[in-house]
C-alpha cells in the first residue's frame, strides 16, 4: 500500500519545526519532571564518590554489576544510530529518510550516558585520567595500552566524536532553514550554526557525498565499539564464560537488536508526542520490524553457537556456569524473562504485517526487547563473576542496591532530557531528507498499475 | 509541484526483450564455441585426475593427515560454490535490481555443490568415530564435538546428508529460477533444447498465478538455502576441522567459514560475469552496474574477514592458556605461518588494496581481479585449516580429551596426488555448471525483462536519470 | 575595476528556474558565475548547471595518516617509557596496539573528513550575498555574480525566464 503523500515544502517546514518554533504545551513539565530525577540521579552519584562503592552492591568476586550491565546496555543503544544511518544510507533505502536524525541522535545521547558508568564505577572518577592520557611526566607513570580497559576510551571516544560530527554536517542544511524561519537571537544562533549554508549545488553535492563517505567511516567504527567493549570480558580467560572468540560479533548483533528496537521506540513516541503522522507512517514499523527478524534471528543464531561452544569444551566449571545462568535461582527466572522479552514474544509477532503495521504494538514490543537485552548483559555479567573459583577468599552473592536502580532510573531519564531539549532547537526529522524524498520519488504506471519508483543518478 | 512533472521521457538505448529473446532463448544461442568446448574438455582431463587422486588415496590408505588436502578442497568447494547463490537470494530480498542478471550465474553454482556433496562421502571413511579413545580410556570417554551424546553414525552419516540438502535446495532454486527461461526456450528454441525446456518449463505460460507461485517458491527456497548454508557451514567447519583439533574452541570459527563462503561466493560470480562478458557476447546485458555493486560487497566481506579473524585471534592470544597458545601455533604462527602470510595477503590486504578506490570498483577490470586474489586466499586459508587440523592427529589420548594438544605436528605438504584432487575437484565442479549453462542461458533472461520492465531511463529537467519502480 | 555585484531571481517552479539558467548560459555568462540556489536537493544537473568538482575523498587519507602516526606515537611512546610487564604480553604488544591506533586513525579519516566537507562546501561563509528566505520553502534562486555593468543584463535574462522577484547585494 502506497503511504507516501505529496507535500509541499512549506508545509514540511511547517510541520516538522512544529516543536522549535513553537513549544508544545506537555514540553515544560516533561522536561522538568525528568530535570527532577536527572538532579536525584547526580545526587545519588555525589553521595557514592563521598561514601565509596561500599553504597553499591558490588562485592569480591561480583566487582562487576549493574553499572558496568548499563555500561553495556547504552554503547548497544548507540548502534542504532550507525546501523540506520549508515547502512541505510549506503543501501539507498528510501524508507530511511524520517529515521536517520533520531537514531543518529541516539547515539550520540546514549553513548554520552554510556561514558557516565565506568567513569562513576571507579569510585574515584578523576583517576580515570591515570588510564588514559599520558600526563604524569612527573612520576613516569603512563597509560597501559595492553589493557582492553583503555581501549573502551578510545572506541567510545572515536564514535561519539564521529557520531556528533556525522550528526551536524547532515544538520547544516536544516538549520539553514531555522535561520531563515526565526528572528532575534535564535536568527543569529541559526546563522552562525548553519555556517552560511545557501543550498547551491556545490554545497548540496558535497552533503551527498559527505553522506556517503562519513557513512562508510563510520561502519567499521561502529563495528570496532561494541567489538573492543566486548574484549573487555573476552580477553579475561579468568571469568568463566567470558572468554569466547565469538564475543566481539555477538555484542555487535545483540547492540543492533536493541539499538534498532530502541529507534522504534522512539519512532512511536516522536509520532504520538508531535503528530507527525505523515511522516513516520506504519510502513516505516513495517520496514523496521522485517530489518528487526533479521537481525533477532542472527542475534540468536550467535546466542546459540555461545551456548553450544560453552558446553563443547565438556570442561565442568563452563557446564556449571551455564546450569547455573539457566536452571539456578534466581538466574533462572531472569533467563527466562530475558528468552521471552528479547526474542520469543516479539520476534514471532513481527511476522504478521498486521503486528508490523500497528504503531502501538511496535511500542511495546520494541521496550520488551530492551528490557531482555538489558538482562542478557546482566546474564553475561554477574553469574560468571559469581561462581566460585580457585584462588578466591571470600564469596558474597550481589545484591542490586537501591542506589544503584536509582542510577539506572537516572540514565533513562537523563537521555530523554537530552532528546527533549534537542528537539526544542533542532529538527528530529532531518527536513532536507523529507523534501530530497519528495523530489526523488515519483509512480509509474505499467499497464493498470501505478507503482512507487525512485530516481536514480546516472554516472 | 509534483516530480512527475518534471520528468520526460528519455532515450532507451538497452536491447529490447525482443532482441534479449532471441539471443537467449532463440538459436542464437545453440552452439558451443571451439574455445569452450576446449576449456570443458581441459577440465574434464584435470577432473579424471582429480578422481584418480582420489582411489590413489585411498589405496595408499595412510594416516589421516594424508586427507588433510582433500578435506579442503572440499573445503574451499563448499565455500566458493555453496556462497555463489546467495548472490541470487540476499540482494532479490533487499530488492535490488541491479544483481538479476547475476543471479542465474550464482544459482547455478547448486550443480558443483551436488558435486561436493557426493566427493565428501569417502573423506566420511577417514572421518574419526566421536569414540576414537574408547579403546582406550574406557566407552564413555568422547572427544569434543556438537553431536554431544548422539549415537555413533555421527556426525560421518549426517556430514554429507546435510551437505545433499543444500544442494538439493539450491538446485531446486536454480530450476524453479529457471522456469521461464525454459518456457522462453520452448517457445524460441530448436532441436534438442527445445525438447528438453518443454518438458522442464512444466507448461508455464506466464498467468499471474503462475508468477505469483514462481515467486513465492523463489522466496521460500531461498530463505531455505540461506539457512542451510549457516547450518552446513555450521557442522562441515566444525567436524572436519575444530573437533579434530584438542583445545580448540573457537564459536566465532562457524561465521568466519560462512563469510569466507558469502566472499568466495560474490568473488566466484564476479569471475563468472567476468567470463561471460568476455566469451558469451553479453555485454549489453551485464557489466558496469553489477561490477559496481558486487565489488562493494566484496570489499565489506573481505573487511569483515579481517574482522572475524581478528576477533578470534584476540582472544586467543590473551588467553595464553596451553589450549589458546597451541591453537594459534597450529593454525598461524606454527607449521602453516608462510601460507597464513599468504592467506593474509590474498584474502584480505591485496583486494582490499585495490577495492578501496573507487575507479577500481567503478570498472568491469578491477573486481575480477579482486576476485581472483579472494579466491586464491581462501584456498589456502581452506588449506592452512583443514589440513593442520587433520594433521594434528593426538598422541597423549588423556591429554587430548582435557583439550591439549600436547605436540605440535610437523608442516604436511602435499604430493603429486594432493595437487591432483585440488585442481580436480573443483574443475570437475566447474564442468558440472558449464554443462549446465549449455542448456540453461547463462544470464537469467527474465529477469532482464523484468528489470526492463521496472527501469526507465528519463529526462528530469535538464539531466538524464533512471527511474526505478519499486513493487511490492 | 567595476565592484562584483550578486543578483538573484526567484522562481517559483523548478522548471522556470532551469530556462533561467539556460538564458544565463546563452547571455555569455560565464560558468562558475551562476548558480541555482534550492531548499532540496535536487539530480545532479536538473537545472543544467555547472557540476562543480571537489577533492574531498583526499582528505580522509591525510586524516587517517596523522592519527595513525599519533596512535604510534601514543601506544610506542607511553609503553617504553613505563616498561611494566602485564599479563606475560611483549613490552610493543603490537596486537593491543592495532586497537588504538585502528581507532585513532579511523578518527583522524573521520574529522579531516568532515573538516573537508565544510572547506569544499566554501563554508563557513556568513554573508549569503542575495537570497531569499523562501528559497527553504521551496522557490528555486538563481544567483548571478558579476561586474556592475553586467547587472542589467543578468536582471533581464532572469526576469525574462520569468522570476517573481529580483534581489541585488
Amino acid at each position: 500500500m502506497q503511504q507516501r503523500r505529496i507535500l509541499d515544502e512549506v508545509t514540511i517546514n511547517r510541520e516538522l519545526l512544529r516543536g522549535n518554533l513553537a513549544t508544545p504545551k506537555w514540553w515544560l513539565p516533561t522536561v522538568l519532571g525528568l530535570l527532577v530525577v536527572v538532579i536525584f540521579g547526580f545526587t545519588l552519584m555525589g553521595i557514592m564518590f563521598n561514601r565509596g562503592l561500599g553504597v553499591t552492591g558490588l562485592s569480591r568476586p561480583v566487582y562487576w554489576g549493574l553499572f558496568i550491565t548499563t555500561f553495556v546496555f547504552w554503547v548497544g543503544i548507540s548502534h542504532a544510530g550507525i546501523m540506520i544511518s549508515a547502512i541505510l544510507r549506503l543501501t539507498q533505502a528510501e524508507w530511511r529518510r524520517p529515521v536517520t536524525r533520531a537514531a543518529e541522535l541516539l547515539t550520540v545521547f546514549s553513548l554520552l550516558t554510556a561514558l557516565f558508568f565506568p567513569l562513576i564505577h571507579a569510585g574515584r572518577p578523576w583517576r580515570i585520567f591515570y588510564w588514559i592520557t599520558p600526563f604524569d611526566f612527573a612520576r613516569g607513570i603512563f597509560p597501559n595500552a595492553r589493557s582492553p580497559l583503555i581501549w573502551d576510551p578510545f572506541a567510545i571516544g572515536t564514535y561519539l566524536t564521529g557520531s556528533t560530527l556525522f550528526l551536524y554536517v547532515a544538520l547544516l542544511p536544516d538549520l539553514g532553514v531555522l535561520r531563515d524561519r526565526t528572528t532575534g537571537w535564535k536568527h543569529s544562533f541559526y546563522t552562525v550554526a548553519s555556517l552560511g549554508w545557501r543550498g547551491n549545488p556545490r554545497q548540496w553535492r558535497l552533503q551527498t557525498v559527505a553522506g556517503i563517505l562519513l557513512s562508510a567511516l563510520m561502519l567499521p567504527i561502529f563495528v570496532s565499539v561494541h567489538s573492543i567493549v566486548s574484549w573487555d570480558f573476552a580477553v579475561t580467560p579468568s571469568v568463566e564464560g567470558w572468554h569466547s572468540t565469538i564475543f566481539a560479533p555477538y555484542f555487535v548483533i545483540g547492540a543492533v537488536h536493541s539499538g534498532v528496537s530502541a529507534v522504534v521506540t522512539m519512532m512511536a513516541l516522536m509520532r504520538w508526542l508531535w503528530g507527525w503522522d505523515n511522516y513516520i507512517r506504519p510502513e516505516h514499523f513495517d520496514a523496521l520490524a522485517r530489518l528487526l527478524i533479521v537481525v533477532a534471528l542472527g542475534w540468536m543464531g550467535f546466542t546459540f553457537a555461545e551456548l553450544i561452544f560453552g558446553v563443547y569444551s565438556l570442561e565442568a566449571p563452563e557446564r556449571a556456569l551455564r546450569e547455573m545462568q539457566m536452571f539456578t535461582w534466581p538466574w533462572n527466572l531472569l533467563f527466562i524473562i530475558f528468552f521471552l522479552t528479547a526474542f520469543a514474544i516479539p520476534v514471532p509477532l513481527w511476522f504478521f504485517k498486521r503486528v508490523r503495521n500497528n504503531i502501538a504494538l511496535m511500542f511495546w514490543t520494541s521496550i520488551l526487547v530492551n528490557i531482555g537485552m538489558w538482562l542478557e548483559r546482566f546474564l553475561i555479567i554477574v553469574p560468571g563473576l559469581s561462581r566460585k573459583q580457585p584462588f578466591v577468599f571470600t564469596w558474597d552473592t550481589y545484591q542490586v542496591s537501591p542506589l544503584e536502580w536509582g542510577l539506572l532510573l537516572w540514565s533513562f531519564a537523563w537521555v530523554l532530557m537530552l532528546m527533549l531539549l534537542f528537539s526544542k532547537f533542532f529538527p528530529l526529522i532531518p527536513l532536507f531528507e523529507t523534501k530530497e524524498s519528495q523530489v526523488f520519488t515519483t509512480d509509474v504506471t505499467i499497464g493498470r498499475v501505478t507503482i512507487p519508483a525512485v530516481v536514480r543518478e546516472l554516472d | 509541484m509534483s516530480t512527475s512533472s518534471l520528468i520526460t521521457d528519455g532515450h532507451d538505448d538497452r536491447p529490447s526483450n525482443i532482441d534479449a529473446t532471441a539471443k537467449f532463448a532463440g538459436e542464437g544461442r545453440t552452439v558451443a564455441s571451439s574455445g569452450l568446448k576446449l576449456f570443458m574438455w581441459i577440465l574434464a582431463a584435470a577432473a579424471a585426475l582429480g578422481i584418480v587422486g582420489i582411489i590413489v588415496r585411498f589405496i595408499d590408505d595412510g594416516g589421516r593427515e594424508e586427507w588433510g588436502y582433500y578435506a579442503a578442497t572440499l573445503a574451499f568447494m563448499l565455500t566458493m560454490f555453496g556462497g555463489a547463490p546467495m548472490i541470487a537470494i540476499a540482494p532479490t530480498i533487499a530488492k535490488a535490481n541491479w544483481a538479476r542478471p547475476a543471479a542465474r550465474i550464482g544459482s547455478l553454482a547448486s550443480i558443483a555443490t551436488a558435486i561436493t556433496a557426493l566427493l565428501l562421502i569417502p573423506l566420511m571413511f577417514k572421518l574419526p568415530a566421536l569414540t576414537e579413545f574408547s579403546d582406550v580410556l574406557g566407552d564413555d570417554v568422547r572427544r569434543r564435538s556438537i553431536w554431544f551424546d548422539s549415537p555413533i553414525y555421527a556426525p560421518h552419516f549426517w556430514n554429507p546428508l546435510i551437505l545433499a540438502t543444500l544442494a538439493v535446495v539450491g538446485l531446486a532454486m536454480a530450476y524453479v529460477m529457471a522456469i521461464p527461461d525454459f518456457a522462453a526456450i520452448r517457445d524460441h528454441g530448436t532441436g534438442w533444447k527445445q525438447r528438453w525446456a518443454r518438458n522442464l518449463a512444466r507448461g508455464f505460460h506466464g498467468r499471474p498465478q503462475q508468477w505469483e507461485w514462481l515467486m513465492m517458491r523463489i522466496g521460500i527456497t531461498g530463505a531455505l538455502y540461506f539457512a542451510m548454508l549457516l547450518y552446513v557451514n555450521f557442522t562441515f567447519s566444525i567436524d572436519l576441522a575444530v573437533s579434530l583439533v584438542p583445545g580448540w574452541k573457537d564459536a566465532i570459527f562457524p561465521f568466519y567459514h560462512t563469510l569466507g563462503s558469502f566472499q568466495a561466493g560474490l568473488s566466484f560470480t564476479i569471475l563468472g560475469i567476468w567470463a561471460a562478458r568476455r566469451w558469451g557476447g553479453v555485454s549489453k546485458y551485464v557489466g558496469h552496474e553489477q561490477m559496481w555493486s558486487l565489488g562493494k560487497l566484496l570489499l565489506a566481506t573481505t573487511l569483515l574477514w579481517f574482522y572475524f579473524f581478528y576477533s578470534s585471534f584476540i582472544v586467543f592470544w590473551y588467553g595464553r592458556s596451553q589450549a589458546d597458545s597451541s591453537t594459534i601455533e597450529l593454525l598461524v604462527s606454527g607449521p602453516y605461518v608462510y601460507l597464513f602470510a599468504a592467506v593474509f595477503l590474498f584474502a584480505f590486504i591485496a583486494p582490499w588494496w585495490v577495492m578501496i578506490w573507487n575507479k577500481v570498483r567503478d570498472s568491469v577490470w578491477g573486481p575480477p581481479i579482486a576476485a581472483v586474489l579472494v579466491l586464491f586466499g581462501l584456498f589456502m586459508d581452506r588449506v592452512r585449516i583443514y589440513v593442520a587440523s587433520w594433521s594434528a592427529t593426538p598422541d597423549d589420548l588423556e591429554l587430548a580429551t582435557t583439550g591439549i594438544l600436547e605436540k605440535m605436528p610437523p608442516t604436511q605438504w602435499p604430493d603429486v596426488f594432493d595437487v591432483f584432487i585440488m585442481a580436480g575437484l573443483p574443475a570437475l565442479g566447474l564442468l558440472g555448471i558449464l554443462l549446465a549453462t549449455r542448456l540453461v542461458p547463462v544470464i537469467s533472461l527474465w529477469e532482464i525483462q523484468q528489470s526492463r520492465l521496472i527501469t526507465k531511463p528519463v529526462r528530469y529537467l535538464r539531466t538524464r536519470v533512471l527511474l526505478v519502480g519499486k513493487p511490492d | 575595476m567595476a565592484a562584483s555585484n550578486s543578483v538573484l531571481g526567484l522562481y517559483d517552479n523548478p522548471d522556470a528556474g532551469a530556462n533561467a539558467m539556460d538564458g544565463l548560459q546563452s547571455a555569455g555568462f560565464a560558468l562558475g558565475t551562476f548558480d541555482v540556489l534550492t531548499g532540496t536537493p535536487y539530480p545532479e544537473g536538473a537545472f543544467g548547471e555547472h557540476v562543480p568538482q571537489h577533492r574531498l575523498f583526499r582528505f580522509p587519507f591525510f586524516g587517517a595518516l596523522v592519527g595513525l602516526t599519533l596512535a604510534i606515537l601514543f601506544t610506542a611512546g607511553t609503553q617504553l617509557a613505563y616498561p611494566v610487564v602485564t599479563g606475560g604480553k611483549p613490552i610493543l604488544a603490537v596486537f593491543a596496539m592495532l586497537i588504538i591506533a585502528y581507532e585513532l586513525t579511523m578518527l583522524g579519516a573521520v574529522v579531516a573528513t568532515v573538516v573537508g566537507i565544510i572547506f569544499e562546501s566554501r563554508l563557513p561563509n556568513l554573508n549569503l550575498g542575495a537570497y531569499d528566505a523562501r528559497i527553504t520553502e521551496g522557490y528555486i534562486g538563481v544567483v548571478v555574480e558579476c561586474e556592475g555593468d553586467r547587472v542589467e543584463d543578468a536582471r533581464e535574462v532572469l526576469q525574462t525566464a520569468g522570476a517573481l522577484e529580483i534581489k541585488t547585494a
